[in-house]
């Protein structure tokens, strides 16, 4: 191979792998070892070596959070695949000016604060609201719903955020589709669902996995959404590490949940690469 | 190489052409290490670091205008994410902070705290000696108390058919999913131990964990836990019944005069909010500017009626308009108050945990 | 084929619907007279005043595009050479420093702002604008280079041999050939990282320092302070903003493809 092609190359790719050693390997090692000194006092760290943070996350009370927010991960990603997938799916057969159009639509929102457009839900849901006067009105309930700060409206406000990653994924790949493909399978006598079932759904599949991983792992860590949703109740993985972070001042303890989620994580994403053994798409 | 360089130096330009849309930059945001020990000259910039709306907007005005000291208001969402950033900062960065009395004696105990030199303060005198000598400041060494409070319950007559005397009432099954509280978890657990009569800063273990059993009765009657704006919710009927701070009372009390205001049989959590100078403060002329400049009787009356606490500064007491007296003077009818102090690293880890417990259950 | 796209095209409206409904709530709310958002009180272009006089509010404002900006380009150039390089020579480990490039939008965000505290901390780093800009850029990278990357796999290698051969410069060919083919790629990729820095709250909380408080920052204190229609207003013209950008958008590219069918028509 050419020498100074091979030089260049190396050039090209220097600032990014040394940015990545230096910020993001680098803390993430550091948050190794912090993971397993302890704290001292009100205040800083000790340095020494202690498991001690590890076994207070197997605490019946921590580990219940941490099922509490992969269950919570899990309700939303479901309902974002049910919801999102057959948008993404529709609009990859609009006409072409249609898909842009749509995809226009999406982004905007997607470009606006996304606490602003929470907080628009909170103006919905609360008390003698938007919804409860609505529904009131037509006669459908007599008295406020109480849905603000309830687990509904955390999931809710978690599906709304991470809608458009799967609808992205979905659409990325539906829009690769042949739909020939499907037309075959009806021509062959295959009913609608059936087609789908056969052709598009596997042919979707790829999008399918992107989007779950790209709702999954970041629904693990919202922590703001059970603050202002969900009243301060629900307790989330994140929730802890902030706290633990901000406000109990155990920074030993916070690296140590957060390796365990690191881990949590690690597992989807290793899964998600061995089966598609590919880039998330939808992203792109 | 040149053409590379060209490209980034245009990039860059684009971005300073973005940076020039925006309104006027008052000083350059980027300077991490040109550290420049020479004090400001006159004017300068004095950073406050507190909660968000601690003044009303015309005294940090006026403050500008007469010292032509550019305030820049910095704010912190609890105590904790205070003491946090100003042990990161090393007791830099900050020129005056405003926080709660507890955490103050955790920053003067890490060495965060600078002494006050009186003679900076014409106006020290105004202080009313009821908020000094108090534990986190037993010597007044460090602090001007600003703002003082009780914790209460509020709660709508219109909703609430029982008699509410006490912390004990809102267990109350009828309360379900209506009672809002404020999220700091030494007050909410402090009111379990009030319910049983033990003191807020008891480190036996027991009686804490005794404390957070009692909690989780009051857990399915709990709607919402924040510190912030809980009035909101009680005023537009999402809650029926909250226990939250002075300032909230007033506020709801304002807007909603029909509300209703008890002050716990159990006994009442007393707090102070103060300010301090933290130990390196880049602007220590300018915190002590200010503080002068709020401590003038009129200016602290205006800045009380804003805040909604109790007024710690007696000569500001007779300026404060009579729509806002009965909320900003001391009431005289509570008797027993006891402060919120720190306890043992051991009570604490257990009223995280009571308190994490707590909250889970609450979300049941 | 007929399609038979009624009831999809119902759902796609119906959802698009419900995604701006909340923003279409925070618009009106902009305009309510009162304070609180449980009560319609009349209407009034006070908060809108109120804003232009709230200079916090403008800092923040700045302090967020200067961000968006910074970061964004400098996540354009890491990212674009890093794909380029990438792309066309095969290091040892190479595949784990991809990974690790990609690691920032890959775990949860709360992760990502808790190791650049402790770490930040830990080397001394005052925390503020620069804080912000490292942590931006961290995850930025991936956006650009993902894009930068999915564009230079479908990339035919002898328009740039042939380049070669006829005796450009590596740099000079990858200004001529490559970058432009590149150059939408890039754009896209600066955009989204623009929008994610822009709108970030969680990593930004956690590495922002006294003088900086972002947009997100401030929304996000003032949603737990409680709300005044002054931030609905910010949000409201935020939002117009966004919309025109958008559209303006649509318009230049369609005038760039006019441009482009012309010249292919030549």
């Amino acid at each position: 191979m050419n020498r100074g092609r091979r030089r260049s190359s190396v050039i090209a790719v220097l600032p990014m792998y040394l940015f990545t050693l230096a910020f993001v390997l680098g803390p993430l090692i550091y948050m190794l070892f912090l993971s397993f000194e302890s704290r001292s006092g009100q205040w800083g760290v000790t340095a020494d070596f202690t498991l001690r943070n590890y076994t207070r996350i197997a605490e019946p009370l921590f580990m219940k959070t941490f099922w509490n927010s992969t269950k919570l991960a899990l309700i939303s990603t479901v309902f974002v695949l049910l919801i999102g997938y057959p948008f993404g799916y529709f609009m990859a057969r609009l006409s072409k000016k249609w898909r842009s159009v749509c995809m226009l639509l999406l982004i905007i929102p997607f470009w606006t604060s996304a606490l602003m457009r929470l907080y628009g839900w909170i103006i919905f849901f609360r008390a003698n609201g938007v919804l409860d006067t609505l529904l009131m009105k037509i006669g459908l309930i007599d008295r406020p719903l109480k849905l603000l700060y309830s687990y509904p409206s955390v999931v809710v406000g978690m599906v709304y955020v991470l809608l458009p990653f799967m609808i992205y994924s979905v659409y990325a790949s539906a829009e690769k589709l042949d739909w020939r493909l499907v037309e075959a399978a009806r021509d062959l006598g295959a009913s609608r669902f059936g087609a789908f079932r056969t052709v598009s759904l596997p042919l979707t599949a790829p999008g399918i996995f992107s989007g779950v991983i790209l709702t999954f792992v970041p629904s693990m860590g919202l922590y703001f959404l059970a603050d202002i949703l969900g009243g301060n109740k629900t307790i989330l993985v994140g929730n802890l590490i902030y706290e633990q972070l901000m406000k109990i001042h155990d920074w030993p303890f916070a690296a140590a949940i957060s390796v365990v989620l690191l881990l949590l994580t690690s597992i989807f994403l290793f899964a998600y690469r061995r089966i598609t053994k590919s880039d998330l798409e939808g992203l792109v | 190489m040149k053409k590379v360089l060209a490209l980034i130096l245009s990039l860059a330009l684009i971005a300073a052409l973005a940076v020039g849309c925006a309104p006027k930059p008052t000083e350059p945001a980027v300077s991490p290490d040109a550290s420049d020990p020479t004090p400001p000259e006159a004017g300068g910039t004095l950073t406050l670091y507190t909660w968000e709306g601690m003044f009303p907007e015309e005294i940090i005005a006026g403050f500008e205008a007469e010292t032509g000291i550019t305030v820049n208001y910095a704010v912190f969402d609890t105590d904790e994410t205070m003491l946090t950033k100003l042990e990161t900062a090393k007791g830099g960065d900050y020129d005056l902070v405003i926080a709660d009395d507890y955490i103050i004696e955790l920053a003067v105990g890490a060495g965060l705290v600078q002494k006050l030199d009186k003679s900076k303060l014409s106006n020290y005198g105004n202080i009313n000696p009821i908020y000094q000598g108090q534990f986190y400041d037993p010597a007044d060494e460090y602090t001007v108390p600003y703002g003082a409070g009780v914790q209460t319950i509020v709660f709508d007559p219109n909703f609430v058919d029982i008699p509410v005397s006490g912390y004990a009432d809102l267990l109350d099954p009828s309360f379900k999913d209506s009672v809002g509280v404020i999220g700091n978890y030494r007050v909410i657990n402090g009111l379990a131990l009030k319910i049983l009569g033990y003191s807020y800063n008891t480190e036996n273990l027991d009686e804490i964990d005794a404390a957070g059993a009692k909690l989780l009765e009051l857990a399915p009657n709990i709607r919402v836990i924040k510190d912030d704006s809980l009035e909101n919710d009680l005023i537009s009927g999402e809650i029926t019944a909250a226990v939250m701070y002075t300032s909230q009372v007033t506020a709801a009390l304002l807007e909603r005069p029909d509300l209703a205001v008890v002050y716990p049989a159990e006994g009442i959590g007393f707090g102070v909010m103060g300010s301090f100078i933290p130990s390196q403060a880049p602007n220590a002329e300018a915190a002590y500017k200010f503080l002068d400049y709020i401590l003038d009787a009129q200016r602290g009356a205006e800045c009380f009626e804003w805040l909604g606490y109790y007024s710690t500064f007696s000569a500001s007491d007779a300026y404060i308009s009579d729509e806002y007296k009965p909320f900003l003077t001391l009431p005289a009818e509570f008797g027993e108050t006891e402060m919120i102090g720190n306890v043992s690293d051991e009570a604490l880890q257990k009223h995280e945990l009571i308190w994490t417990a707590f909250r889970d259950a609450a979300g049941k | 084929m007929k399609k038979r796209m009624g009831l999809p095209k119902a759902y796609l409206v119906f959802l698009l619907l419900a995604m701006y409904l909340p923003i279409v709530l925070v618009v009106i709310y902009s305009f309510n007279v009162s304070k609180l958002s449980s009560v319609w009180t009349g209407t009034t272009l006070n908060w809108y005043r109120a804003l232009f006089r709230d200079r916090d509010m403008f800092e923040a404002l700045r302090n967020s595009l200067v961000l968006a900006t910074v970061s964004s380009c400098a996540a354009a150039v890491i990212g674009t050479l890093g794909a380029f390089g990438a792309s066309r020579v095969k290091l040892p480990f190479s595949g784990s420093m991809e990974y690790l490039s990609m690691l920032p939008i890959m775990i949860p965000e709360i992760i990502l702002g808790m190791v650049f505290l402790a770490f930040f901390s830990l080397i001394g780093l005052p925390f503020g604008m620069t804080t912000l800009i490292i942590a931006h850029t961290a995850f930025n990278i991936p956006y650009v280079f993902l894009m930068v990357k999915a564009r230079l796999a479908g990339f035919d290698n002898s328009l740039y041999d042939a380049a070669r051969d006829l005796g450009a410069g590596e740099v000079r060919t990858f200004l001529d050939i490559t970058l432009p083919l590149i150059f939408p790629a890039i754009l896209s990729g600066m955009l989204l990282s623009f929008a994610m820095s822009f709108d970030d709250v969680i990593i930004s909380v956690f590495v922002t320092g006294v003088n900086t408080n972002t947009l997100p920052i401030k929304i996000y204190s003032q949603i737990k302070t409680g709300v005044t229609p002054k931030t609905n207003a910010l949000c409201s013209l935020l939002f117009a903003a966004t919309v025109l950008l958008g559209f303006l958008s649509v318009i230049a590219s369609r005038g760039g493809k006019r441009q482009k069918n012309k010249k292919t028509e030549e």
